[in-house]
């Protein structure tokens, strides 16, 4: 395991998302998924994806995987609403203090309604798509009056990867400051960082766990 | 969003071989992002995903399925297909293909069928920033919040040059969401504060 994260750092948030511990000594990546009670296929198809490779069909076939598949996005939920979001604010903040200038407060506005939209989001998946996702899984038949299905959230599946992008772009390219590189750096850093980790979040969600409850839902339909 | 990088799927089973072309082509200057596949099915979840802009293959494959390759020239119109030969091929098959590239063939011979190939595909290689004169008058009416629609009403163009220049405006700036346009539009004082939508 410690070859890997040696190899490619961002692995520490896979790490983090799935509660394992960094210090992970000469364990094998076998090893720490069984201590940690999670399935090594998993694992290994979601680390691909932090190195780059995408999963191919049937990697993740197993509907027993679903619910670390959900611990997982949710932990980076937290990740992102108590961690990276409030930290980019910090870095705009700083910003601010720095250059009171008509962009920077722009700048500041789109962000602040854009982490709302996220918030909204997220809220959305953990107290409507997660909760459905759940109970599919435990129950025996899909209920009729359930007014949800992975398609609606497939469609709800807003694009937030989009504004942070635009963000990033408006920095790298469009607007202009005077000095104050280290905290700029700092700021591009991690919005990179996010984006990163945002586009490899919704790989997961369209790529293994759409496919996965679109699975429970035909089987459930069929009886 | 990167206009110019130039997705490059290569189906050839000799590993060798994949290795050596993929070499030669990564040091063609080209912005080039290589996949490999084993069969044509697998073209159709990868393009899902990525827009190919080139297949090379080895012709073997294709040998006696000859009405299956125009079926698939037909299914994805915008792919230029590369034929890799090292062994003798029927000229009628290799005539279907938009380029030939030989085993023999140079680094700076297959640069230059790149090149003249991929020019064709309205690559301009521009990447100029500026946006027009045309392609701010429909910005100024997009930040203040004008559907397509309107936007062609009022400057008297057709929707589609409308999209169109909205299509370039995104292209140009890197920017996709209207409010990251208005940022846009007001940091280079092409609209002022208040007349932006915000």
């Amino acid at each position: 395991m410690s070859d890997l994260i040696n190899e490619n750092y961002s692995l520490l948030m896979l790490l983090e998302h799935l509660n394992i511990d960094f210090a992970v000594g000469d364990k094998t990546v076998s090893q720490i998924c069984k201590e940690n009670n999670i399935s090594k296929s998993v694992f290994l198809v979601v680390s691909n994806l932090y190195n780059g490779f995408y999963p191919d069909k049937g990697d993740i076939h197993s509907i027993s995987d679903i619910p670390i598949i959900i611990r997982l996005l949710k932990n980076s939920h937290r990740f992102y609403k108590e961690d990276k979001y409030p930290e980019i604010k910090e870095y705009l903040m700083k910003l601010h203090d720095k250059h009171n200038t008509e962009d920077i407060k722009l700048i500041e506005k789109f962000f602040n309604d854009y982490f709302n939209e996220v918030l909204e989001h997220l809220d959305y998946e953990e107290q409507t798509a997660f909760p459905y996702f759940c109970q599919l899984i435990e129950s025996e038949s899909i209920q009729q009056e359930s007014n949800f299905s992975a398609r609606e959230y497939k469609e709800h599946h807003s694009d937030i990867e989009t504004k942070l992008t635009d963000l990033k772009n408006l920095m790298l390219k469009h607007i202009t400051f005077k000095n104050d590189l280290p905290l700029r750096r700092k700021f591009l850093y991690c919005l990179f960082e996010l984006e990163f980790d945002l586009n490899i979040h919704s790989m997961i969600e369209e790529m293994i766990l759409l496919p996965l409850i679109t699975k429970v839902e035909k089987q459930l339909l069929n009886g | 969003m990167d206009k110019c990088r130039i997705n490059i799927v290569i189906i050839e089973p000799s590993d060798i071989i994949f290795e050596g072309l993929s070499i030669l082509l990564l040091k063609t200057g080209q912005r080039i992002y290589l996949y490999r596949i084993s069969d044509f099915d697998e073209l159709s979840n990868l393009s899902e995903k990525e827009k190919i802009n080139i297949v090379i293959q080895n012709p073997v494959i294709l040998q006696n399925r000859m009405n299956y390759f125009t079926k698939l020239k037909k299914q994805y119109p915008d792919i230029l297909w590369f034929g890799l030969v090292y062994s003798y091929f029927d000229s009628e098959l290799l005539n279907k293909f938009n380029e030939i590239i030989s085993i023999s063939d140079t680094i700076e011979i297959i640069t230059k069928k790149l090149n003249n190939q991929y020019k064709q595909c309205g690559c301009k290689n521009n990447l100029q920033e500026e946006l027009s004169e045309r392609e701010i008058d429909v910005l100024v009416q997009l930040v203040k919040g004008l559907s397509n629609k309107q936007i062609a009403d009022k400057l008297n163009i057709s929707i589609h040059t409308v999209i169109s220049h909205r299509k370039n405006i995104i292209e140009k700036t890197g920017i996709k969401s209207l409010s990251g346009m208005t940022i846009y539009a007001i940091s280079k004082k092409i609209i002022s504060l208040d007349m932006a939508v915000l």
